[in-house]
């Protein structure tokens, strides 16, 4: 399948080529702005941390995705049965990478990240470690008090590593700021999707995973001279023949999937990815008091495997994605050895297949994975759904 | 152990298990509410609802001893449950699916209650299997406690509690009954009370029991507690240790060591173990886990003493608190070394272990060894990298002298 690119502008290449550049080495880039700026740096792992008030407690938020190398250092503290987006985590803090940090937010997902706090502590110690203790039922009354009360322990917490207080009108500036960056991102999704020629899949994810480790204010700039320079660019007049695919998981790692679908003739439509909708998906209330809108969002984000709802029902959620998006299949990227997902799979797979939507499933790690077969997968899954050509 | 008298309380287990899974099937044909509960969960708000408790943990451990884990996950693993999940909640899913049943029947909950004390292996199991029996779910949340209880966390858990009376309420038509949780409550208590002092017994030497007999004798700690079944039976049992120890009848007769062993036991293997122990003098003598099961209740706030003792359970605890009451064992009982299991089926148990090892030692002085394997799945489990770890730790230990550290 020989697809015609359409050359895009010099500008938009620049911006593209710089995110890239900043996902390369995220945790160097991080060091720079930090030196740069003087900024206390919270990291924070994977997923659903809120960055807002990291953001108002005057520290840039780093959230740390993983890497591709280092996972022998992790390897006397963790077994090797730990899924490697934790292995690499802790191996990149094992390899002295993270000594910058001033201090590290942990969410209590599932039983890795549950104890994944306590062995980082134990052997690379940073300033401030805070677990985020989620509450893992999202639909009681209970579930709301708590966690508001668990917004208010972190947020003192954040309070006392920056030395500076969190007031509601800087939490209320921060919410803003983010809110702008996910709605900046969800219209170049949108753009994206319209249009993939122009940007392509990598190159749309990259900008939501650059998003977790620049500061908001430059990506947010970045991002509106982006739209600025699509539209002044060439209008793509190639009709749209790219087969629509939606993606289920944790993370696209690793990153090369994007470009297999890329070459495949794929645009990715919807996913429910931590590093990707699960992030700019549905904005904080910027009325009431914030840390219930905090709350708020956090109680009604889209369902995944971590937490449980009766209300949202992962199954439906799924196939009315797939549907409202108009995609031919759902590929679902499971980390090995993730548990929550590897639990839900089958009977997501089965409502699937019970509203006629073909998936295919692909089980991946950071770092050494066989590109070759997972390419050989995806492209006969593609052939499928699209009918080849 | 061998030519040791059996234990006379061994035929009184045998008759409160068919006794327990009759219970069961007795409250199927009267209406009662069969419902699915964990381990470390406050089921004493189900026996005082007069709904019947089912544990699939249970399940998931005779499937194990019975050496059928892989027949049995064989068939979850065709429905695409991979191999790396929990060992009982393959099985459970496995038997869900499986046309054969080599150790009976997994009970068809009519609701699911889970609590996440231990971990989240269990909330996932149990939110699959109520789609699997179209069943509701409710998960009882216990937030991590990284170093002293937090009121947040309790009022959290009471407020749960709470929810989960209002729904058996709404799902039995029937108040709830204060009075009679009290009753359930001191029932609990009073058999953890005498459980706890059937497992001291470990810290006599020689001991007239140990770890290996406590895995054969705490079923119905947890499936009985809260009846007055389980108190009866544990004071047999004690009186029974007490003879057997008059008689002067040991598990590990000579015992020259006592092993702290951390956590569950290799089911398929427990006689292997047990055997490869005693032929060196060495008692296992205690676990966490079998320890898991000493609550303290008072009964003047229920709740709140209810959500205290199965917030605080170790496994919800920080590295610190874990290490910290792994030594208090140590101490206690004057073990001689430890042994760390790291179960593949159980993250929770065994992330951090590498690190505790080294702590551990550090600050008791004495040998320790993590060996790798799984709880019920004996694929993973390699019997002489297994022997080669312990054999150099039992030449760690007799260069230490043994005979007790104390
Ligand atoms: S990828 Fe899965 S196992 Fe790994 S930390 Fe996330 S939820 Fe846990
Ligand atoms: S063995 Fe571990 S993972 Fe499995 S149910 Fe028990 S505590 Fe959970």
């Amino acid at each position: 399948m020989s697809l015609p690119t359409t050359p895009v502008n010099g500008k938009v290449e620049q911006i593209l080529a710089r995110l890239e550049r900043v996902l390369e080495d995220p945790a160097g880039y991080v060091r720079q702005v930090k030196s740069d700026r003087r900024v206390k740096v919270i990291g924070w792992l994977l997923t659903d941390v809120p960055e807002e008030l990291i953001h108002a407690a005057g520290a840039l938020p780093f959230g740390i995705t993983g890497g591709r190398e280092g996972f022998s250092w992790a390897d006397a503290h963790l077994q090797t049965w730990a899924c490697s987006l934790a292995r690499s985590c802790l191996g990149l803090g094992l390899q002295g990478k993270l000594n910058f940090l001033d201090g590290l937010v942990i969410p209590h997902t599932c039983d890795t990240t549950r104890n994944l706090g306590g062995i980082w502590k134990h052997v690379r110690p940073l300033p401030m470690m805070e677990n985020y203790l989620l509450p893992r039922q999202v639909d009681r009354p209970s579930a709301k008090a708590y966690l508001t009360g668990e917004l208010g322990r972190l947020k003192a917490k954040l309070e006392q590593c920056t030395r500076s207080g969190i007031t509601a009108g800087k939490l209320q500036e921060s919410i803003s700021l983010y809110n702008l960056n996910r709605s900046l991102m969800r219209r170049l999704f949108a753009r994206h999707v319209r249009d993939p020629e122009t940007l392509g899949n990598r190159a749309i994810y990259n900008i939501i995973k650059s998003s977790m480790c620049m500061p908001k204010e430059e990506h947010n700039r970045l991002l509106i001279d982006l739209e600025q320079a699509l539209s002044e660019g060439p209008r793509n007049t190639v009709e749209n023949r790219h087969v629509r695919v939606a993606l289920s998981g944790k993370v696209w790692e690793p990153p090369e999937i994007m470009d297999i679908l890329d070459r495949g003739g794929a645009v990715v439509v919807a996913d429910d990815l931590a590093t990707g909708h699960r992030y700019i998906d549905a904005d904080v209330s910027e009325t009431g008091d914030p840390l219930d809108a905090l709350a708020q969002r956090q109680l009604n984000r889209m369902p995944c495997g971590c937490f449980e709802s009766g209300r949202r029902d992962r199954r439906r959620f799924l196939v009315d994605m797939v549907r409202k998006s108009g995609s031919a299949g759902i590929v679902f990227i499971h980390l090995k050895y993730c548990e929550p997902e590897n639990f839900d799979y089958p009977d997501m797979k089965s409502a699937c297949d019970s509203a006629g939507i073909p998936s295919v499933r692909v089980e991946t790690e950071l770092g050494n994975v066989s590109l070759g077969q997972l390419e050989t997968r995806l492209q006969a899954f593609l052939e499928m759904i699209g009918g080849g050509d | 152990m061998a030519g040791r008298p059996p234990f006379k309380t061994a035929d009184l287990m045998k008759k409160l298990m068919a006794e327990y899974y009759a219970k069961g099937s007795e409250a199927r044909e009267k209406g009662v509410p069969v419902v699915w509960v964990t381990a470390v969960f406050p089921v004493e708000i189900i026996y005082a609802a007069g709904l019947f408790p089912y544990y699939p943990e249970n399940f998931g451990a005779l499937a194990a001893a019975r050496k059928v884990a892989d027949k049995l996950s064989a068939h979850a693993e065709a429905r695409g449950y991979f191999f790396d999940l929990c060992g009982y909640a393959r099985c459970g899913l496995g038997d869900a699916y499986a046309q054969d049943h080599p150790v009976g029947k997994i009970e068809r909950p009519d609701i699911l209650f889970c609590c996440n004390t231990q971990c989240g292996s269990l909330p996932k199991w149990f939110q699959t299997a109520g789609r699997f029996y179209n069943a509701p779910f409710f998960l009882l949340d216990s937030p991590m406690i990284e170093t002293t209880p937090t009121t947040l966390g309790r009022e959290y858990f009471v407020e749960q509690l709470k929810e989960m009376i209002d729904f058996i309420e709404v799902r039995t038509g029937r108040p709830f009954d204060m009075d009679r949780l009290a009753e359930v409550m001191s029932l609990s208590a009073e058999a953890c009370r005498l459980w706890n002092e059937i497992l001291d017994t470990a810290a006599l030497r020689p001991a007239p029991f140990g770890f290996f007999d406590a895995c054969f004798h705490m079923a119905p700690i947890v499936t009985w507690r809260g009846t007055r079944e389980a108190v009866s039976y544990y004071r047999a049992l004690k009186k029974e240790l007490e003879e057997r120890a008059a008689r002067k009848i040991y598990p590990v007769p000579g015992e020259r060591y006592k092993i702290y062993w951390d956590h569950i036991p290799v089911w398929p293997k427990l006689r292997w173990f047990a055997d490869y122990f005693a032929e060196r003098g060495a008692l296992v003598a205690a676990s966490q886990y079998t320890h898991s099961w000493a609550w303290k209740f008072d009964t003047t706030r229920p709740l709140e003493s209810l959500a205290e003792n199965y917030t605080e359970a170790f496994v919800n605890r920080g590295f610190d608190q874990r290490v910290q009451m792994k030594i208090n064992f140590i101490n206690k009982y004057g073990m001689d070394g430890f042994v760390l299991f790291s179960n593949r089926s159980c993250k929770p148990n065994s992330f951090g272990l590498y690190d505790k090892r080294n702590v551990i030692s550090q600050r008791t002085g004495l040998p320790g060894v993590v060996i790798e394997g799984d709880m019920s799945d004996l694929r993973f489990f390699y019997e002489d990298q297994v022997r080669a770890r312990l054999d150099v730790f039992f030449d760690q230990l007799e260069k230490g002298g043994g005979t007790g550290n104390q």
